[in-house]
């Protein structure tokens, strides 16, 4: 729109000049037709009370005048940047330069941009949203109508509004699933070698060169011979998750991409919570990845990577292994932790062999849709056959020493994860 | 339940909106077959006016798969926003009240009460409070009292025949011109 072309390029937040398109307002209009049609009554029934009828309405007509701001300035900040989905946010909206006008201001929103009732008009306002689905969103256009002091002329503009990202809404967890085998990095769990912790594991005989303040003073006395405390050591692991973005079906904020996002989400919170290292790896017609570390940093790292444009996959990415990505990707020993509806052979595939390369995967089913069709027995036939062979491609993963938990993105993390959260989990080679 | 300002304003709109098509077509004997069809034309669009302003101006996001039903309710709400339902209602009204013989008490109050429902009809679309109209109170309150001298003057008994008649009008809109004249704002 002209108007819009009119604008002129500005960083977030800063004031820019918008030219607004002046025209008779609707209520100006609706004053013209009462006016108009009660002097044509009363010419051709000859009753002068119809004058009188169109009498305000010329009076308010004739009080009109030209003078109209040529430009005003808009400025257009957000309280936030990066939200979460659902999180409240407001837009500050301040317009200037439109004289004794009075202003008001209507966001245009985009898909899954929900704007809430807030101060309908003025110079400077505060206008809440909320986004309601993951993604990089831009949050529509901003219309500005300036209206005269008698509301007989108003003038349009049109802004953009900012862009902001929207992280999926991490899912609650706050346990975690901790392999036997750790690798030799310090850290927060426990390991079975002893060490430097603070964990008690046992007493042994003192031998040359331990440490004597460890020494357990009431085993030695029982027995005649100096003990010490032993501990066990304090590892770290190394974590990554695989989100399977391959197939995004059913409701649109609750497929299963949704799930294995807000999984993935919680999860990495909760690993980096207790200095784990965590990786990402989002599976789709290509692989995205980023290396496991450690911080709050690197969660905003895993953050930005799940909302990263991916754009369309060519065909070369289209065969893109995960099992090819480097090995700082990758690390050997780590917990794969994987966030799949399990609806594409390659990812089946994909997971096998990662089994089969000795990792330890955990595979956290997010599968909460089924095909639709009618309702008539050929449809229920195949319907039944498709339950059928996803109920076989969990049995052969479970077969290969895959544990698998379902999850319908509702509850708490932790509940599926119960049994693998309560005590280790041995790493099988 | 508390009842936001933007629902009053529908709501009061609505109101007059009803009385106004009640009053002009009270009685409607005596009107013949085009009174009720005016009656017809004018609760439509009493009743369409409303329903836009319920729906608001803002039309929804485009979306390429609707099925049919909502694509149908989809553009059967963009007829009713953009059709000037309000100034049907104006045009039926005023054309069903002059069907009736002269009652200039009747026809003035008619006029009040359209004047309100046009201003409670903009303050409902532009979602701006009663305290955007202050500047206007002045000619609104002359308006108002030119109205009530018109339809003095109406009722005073008169000579009859066309030449008279035509000078009430001609004295009517000289008032108008006059009292416009005088009030024009600096």
């Amino acid at each position: 729109m002209a108007a819009q072309r009119e604008q002129q390029a500005a960083g977030p937040g800063a004031a820019r000049q918008v030219r607004p398109r002046w025209s008779t307002s609707a209520h100006a209009r609706r004053l013209i037709t009462l006016a108009l049609t009660g002097l044509i009554i009363a010419l051709i029934t000859r009753r002068p009370e119809f004058v009188g009828v169109a009498a305000p309405a010329v009076l308010l007509l004739a009080a009109r005048r030209p003078e109209r701001p040529g430009q005003v300035g808009v400025s257009v900040r957000t309280s936030a940047t990066r939200l979460s989905e659902g999180e409240d946010a407001d837009l500050a909206v301040t317009v200037t330069g439109y004289g004794d006008h009075s202003v008001g201001l209507m966001v245009h929103p985009r898909y899954a941009v929900v704007p809430e009732p807030g101060p309908p008009s003025g110079g400077e306002s505060r206008l809440p949203f909320r986004v309601d689905r993951w993604g990089r969103r831009s949050l529509g256009l901003l219309e500005i109508t300036l209206w005269d002091r008698w509301r007989l002329a108003e003038g349009h503009a049109t802004v953009d509004l900012p862009t902001v990202d929207c992280y999926p809404r991490p899912a609650t967890q706050r346990t975690t699933v901790v392999l036997s085998r750790l690798p030799s990095r310090l850290g927060e769990h426990a390991s079975r070698s002893p060490g430097d912790g603070v964990e008690f594991t046992g007493v042994r005989e003192f031998v040359p060169g331990h440490r004597q303040r460890r020494v357990n003073w009431p085993a030695t006395t029982r027995r005649g011979r100096l003990q010490l405390n032993t501990f066990a050591a304090e590892r770290t692991q190394n974590v990554v998750i695989l989100a399977d973005a391959s197939s995004d079906v059913g409701e649109p904020g609750s497929t299963p991409v949704d799930l294995a996002l807000r999984g993935a989400a919680a999860t990495a919170h909760a690993y980096l919570a207790v200095r784990d290292r965590v990786g990402l790896v989002i599976y789709e017609h290509s692989v995205r990845w980023l290396a496991p570390g450690l911080g709050a940093r690197h969660y905003y790292r895993i953050m930005d990577l799940m909302l990263a444009d991916h754009g369309l996959a060519d065909a070369r990415s289209r065969d893109v292994q995960i099992l090819r990505l480097p090995r700082a990707g990758l690390p050997p020993g780590s917990l794969i932790l994987v966030f799949s509806p399990l609806l594409d052979r390659r990812m089946v595939e994909t997971l096998r062999d990662l089994r089969e390369r000795g990792f330890s995967v955990l595979i956290i089913d997010v599968l909460n849709a089924e095909p639709s069709g009618r309702r008539d027995s050929l449809s229920g036939l195949a319907r039944r056959i498709w339950r059928m062979e996803q109920e076989a491609i969990r049995f052969s993963l479970r077969e290969l020493g895959i544990p698998l938990v379902r999850w319908d993105g509702q509850q708490s993390l932790d509940e599926p994860l119960a049994p693998y959260t309560r005590r280790v989990m041995v790493s099988r080679r | 339940m508390r009842i936001g300002p933007q629902a009053r304003a529908v709501g009061a709109a609505g109101l007059l909106a009803a009385a106004c098509v009640a009053w002009s077509a009270s009685p409607l004997s005596g009107t013949g077959g085009l009174g009720g069809l005016l009656l017809a034309v004018a609760a439509a669009c009493a009743a369409l006016s409303v329903t836009r302003l319920a729906l608001g101006t803002t039309p929804g996001e485009p979306l390429v798969y609707l099925n049919p039903v909502l694509r149908a309710g989809r553009a059967a709400a963009g007829h009713v926003r953009g059709t000037p339902w309000a100034e049907g209602l104006v045009i039926a009204t005023l054309v069903l009240e002059a069907l009736h013989h002269s009652r200039p008490w009747h026809t003035g109050l008619l006029g009040a009460a359209l004047l309100a429902y046009l201003l409670a009809v903009h303050l409902a679309e532009s979602r701006a409070r009663l305290a955007v109209l202050r500047p206007q109170a002045p000619l609104l309150a002359a308006g108002v009292g030119l109205l009530a001298l018109a339809v003095g003057a109406a009722m005073l008994p008169a000579t009859t025949g066309s030449a008279a008649d035509l000078m009430a009008i001609l004295a009517a809109l000289a008032a108008v011109a006059a009292g416009g004249l005088a009030l024009r704002p600096p």
